[in-house]
């Protein structure tokens, strides 16, 4: 079984407004007085979308190389289909989806630093999950943050999912332990690990999540364990040291890029890909429960191009 | 970070070097180099037009081709322009005549409002007010939970109603309780919202138009990229934001979102926070800013401990020196025990001319950073003569030997201290002589 069928439309909710960015678009690639003229504004275009100064170099490359005589007729039309291509041979990724495994246990942990919407997508994955009648156990391992225990709580009683109880203050690896103890004793092949936010800097903090991790890995050793890193789209260059980071400590399986549905583009997941070969699978837009989506490269880049 | 920006400045002024003066072309090429310093920091693509534009006569004018040590120039005045930019006299929070001051915080989702809020409570009572925490945020699950377990354990108290009452309702009710209790300071903590999200902005709107408030703090994560100045935009427009506090600064984001916030929307930043504990919070620094949003950590300090250490008047006299080939072994030592004096040499060697084109510099800098190496140094000038010292091209195989055994240092010491003097020496001979010779 694999989340990916479940998860239908993607881009409703999507940009809300993406006005300004389409008459920005169709200035860049019909009204261009020349080609530096145009590639100033395709700079601005990919700069501003937070794709930062290597990956926008490395794509202006590209087209540094057309002869701009031989396409100015239609150009239009053209420019716009080759900077699609270009990003979307960039995301495309055969291993986007998130996969459940019916003959053994499940582990979904998420990660990331500190606001970028852990909890919510733990909740959210969970609501879809329960849409199509699993069983699962949401684990609250941050218990760093206040009424971080509580959020999750309110999220999983919505779902109508078990959470394991813990207090603020204990060792989240413990309650890890528990989780999946839980998890096998109640006979759920689904663990949900909500972990509290941390900047990738913090060594100590890092070090606990790879405790977490290796205590998985003893308890659960035949476990499919996906590791998800929120990495919030309005953050901009910071968010490629935050998952090269991450990835260094844990093993990052996917991304969740979320807060989709306010103006910024989350061009940085294109750069974190470029660099670091982290696919995203999963978007977040909003925040009910239900605005979760599967990533599909075309459909985002086609977003950020419409 | 550093270094990359210096390296690259100075590979530019190599270059100039030969043709001894900063041509168009050349300020085109550091201008492009801080332009991708600033980006990537995440300084806004316009406002990084427009400052480099500012920055382009600035340079020109400083006549930075005149200038000794063209590099530290050039810095020091990006960072002067950023500093300029991101400073500001208002940085206090104001205070009401008529008690209680009202102060609503304000931003996106999870940028860190309700952790500030308790941080700006306990600042205020630090300072000797009484304040109270007000809690609006009815949408977040458990967000009132938090904001009353991180008063409770911060001990100050924390005033929140039921889920259904709107937060007009819930602050008026507030503003009624706290006069009770002499509270003089209320600090609201509001529901994060999209800018684009019409229904919560106009709440927003509505809260700000019933409530008299002293400061609107709009709370921005230091880690946020382009978008930032849209949303923050916004947030202006509507409810006319009198402060920004910039979260989140103590990961290792350049934090550039703050030139672009004060440069677009002329909002002071007042505070910083630096961690999730309750007094992870301090006033802003504009100086401390720019050179991280420069990426060069404390290196200004140095420039600055360099620039006391060497006065023009001194880097002229060493330039003299070296060109009229006076340089001898003694100002080497020389040279080198001063920058040990100042920092790590390696890094001090970037600045001074003569030394930051050498081509063996690291050798050079192990001799002035090993420990025990300067001194080996010194024991071996030591045993020198007046005239080897000043004429060291006298000193042949039997005046080595010599050398080594009065100094107790191994022959080896003697040649590679030899070889490096005269490397350095050699550079300044093929220097060109110009009337504005830049050593870089
Ligand atoms: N607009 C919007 N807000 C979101 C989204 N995902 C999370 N949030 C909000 O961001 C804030 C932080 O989310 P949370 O899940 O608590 O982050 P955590 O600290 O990483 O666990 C909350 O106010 C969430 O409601 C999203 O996709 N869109
Ligand atoms: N490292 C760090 N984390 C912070 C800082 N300020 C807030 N946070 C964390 O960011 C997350 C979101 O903060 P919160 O106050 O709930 O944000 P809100 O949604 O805007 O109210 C929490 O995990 C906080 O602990 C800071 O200055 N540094
Ligand atoms: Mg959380
Ligand atoms: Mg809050």
């Amino acid at each position: 079984m694999n989340i990916k069928n479940v998860f239908s439309q993607f881009k409703e909710g999507l940009y809300k407004s993406r006005i300004e960015l389409a008459n920005k678009l169709a200035f860049l690639f019909s009204d261009s007085k020349d080609k530096s003229d145009f590639l100033e504004k395709l700079e601005e275009l990919l700069i501003l979308s937070d794709l930062g100064t290597c990956a926008t170099a490395e794509i202006m490359n590209e087209f540094q190389q057309i002869n701009f005589r031989e396409y100015k007729e239609n150009n239009f039309i053209f420019f716009k289909e080759k900077l699609k291509a270009t990003l979307i041979d960039i995301l495309n990724s055969t291993a986007s989806d998130i996969k459940i495994n019916e003959d053994r246990l499940n582990i979904i942990m998420l990660v990331g630093v500190n606001g970028s919407g852990k909890t919510s997508v733990a909740g959210k994955i969970a609501y879809r999950l329960k849409n199509i009648n699993k069983d699962i156990i949401m684990v609250p391992a941050d218990t760093f943050r206040a009424a971080a225990i509580q959020q999750l709580k309110i999220l999983a009683d919505k779902v109508g999912a078990e959470m394991i109880n813990t207090k603020e203050g204990a060792d989240p690896a413990s309650v890890v332990y528990d989780g999946i103890s839980a998890a096998r004793a109640r006979k759920k092949n689904i663990v949900i690990i909500d972990t509290a936010g941390r900047l990738h800097t913090k060594t100590n903090l890092m070090n606990e999540l790879e405790k977490i991790k290796r205590v998985i890995q003893k308890e659960a050793n035949d476990c499919s364990l996906e590791i998800l890193q929120t990495i919030d789209a309005t953050m901009g260059q910071n968010a490629i040291a935050q998952a090269e980071f991450f990835n260094k400590s844990l093993g990052v399986t996917g991304i969740a890029l979320t807060k989709m549905d306010g103006t910024a583009k989350g061009g940085i997941v294109i750069a974190i890909k470029k660099e670091l070969d982290i696919t995203v699978k999963l978007i977040s837009c909003g925040e009910k429960l239900n605005n979760l989506y599967d990533f599909k490269a075309d459909k985002f880049v086609e977003a950020l191009l419409d | 970070m550093f270094a990359s920006l210096t390296d690259k400045f100075q590979t530019i002024f190599k270059k100039i070097k030969n043709k001894g003066k900063l041509n168009e072309n050349d300020i085109k090429n550091c201008l492009h180099e801080i332009r991708i310093a600033l980006l990537e920091a995440d300084v806004n693509y316009k406002v990084v037009k427009e400052f480099i534009d500012s920055l382009h006569d600035k340079i020109q004018q400083e006549k930075i081709s005149e200038s000794l040590t063209p590099t530290q120039q050039i810095i020091k005045i990006v960072n002067g322009e950023i500093t300029l930019t991101l400073g500001s006299k208002q940085n206090d929070l104001s205070i009401s005549p008529a008690p209680p001051t009202i102060i609503m915080l304000v931003g996106l989702q999870g940028t860190g409002k309700t952790t500030t809020a308790v941080k700006l409570a306990n600042y205020f009572r630090k300072k000797g007010n009484l304040p109270l925490l007000i809690a609006t945020d009815i949408y977040r699950p458990a967000a009132i939970e938090q904001l009353q377990v991180l008063g409770e354990k911060s001990d100050l108290p924390v005033f929140s109603m039921e889920r259904n009452e709107n937060a007009v309702n819930i602050i008026k009710a507030a503003i009624k309780y706290s006069s009770k209790k002499n509270h003089d300071v209320l600090i609201i903590d509001t529901a994060g919202r999209l800018h684009i999200d019409d229904k919560l902005m106009n709440e927003l709107q509505e809260i700000d138009e019933n409530i008299p408030f002293q400061e609107k703090l709009l709370i921005v994560d230091a880690m946020a990229g382009q978008d930032a100045v849209n949303s923050a935009k916004v947030f202006c427009d509507k409810i006319k934001v009198s402060g920004i506090i910039l979260t989140k600064l103590d990961g290792d984001t350049r934090g550039g979102v703050a030139l672009s916030l004060k440069k677009v929307l002329g909002v002071p930043i007042k505070f910083i926070g630096i961690g999730e504990k309750v007094d992870n919070f301090e006033p802003f620094h504009p100086e401390r800013m720019a050179s991280r949003i420069l990426g060069m950590g404390d290196v200004l300090t140095l420039i600055e401990k360099v620039e006391t250490a060497y006065n023009e008047d001194e880097l002229k006299k060493l330039d003299k020196k070296m060109k009229d080939h006076n340089f001898d072994l003694n100002d080497f030592y020389l040279q080198l025990k001063k920058m040990k004096n100042i920092g790590s040499v390696d890094q001090i060697m970037d600045m001074v001319p003569g030394f930051n084109n050498l081509k063996n510099r690291i050798d050079v800098a192990k001799l002035g950073d090993r420990e025990g190496e300067l001194k080996k140094i010194e024991a071996i000038i030591s045993s020198m003569t007046v005239e080897e010292r000043e004429n060291p091209s006298i000193i042949n195989g039997s005046r080595r030997k010599r050398i080594s055994r009065g100094s107790g240092t191994q022959l080896s010491d003697i040649n590679r201290l030899l070889k490096q003097f005269y490397q350095i020496k050699e550079m300044f001979k093929r220097g060109p002589k110009l009337k504005n010779f830049s050593f870089n």
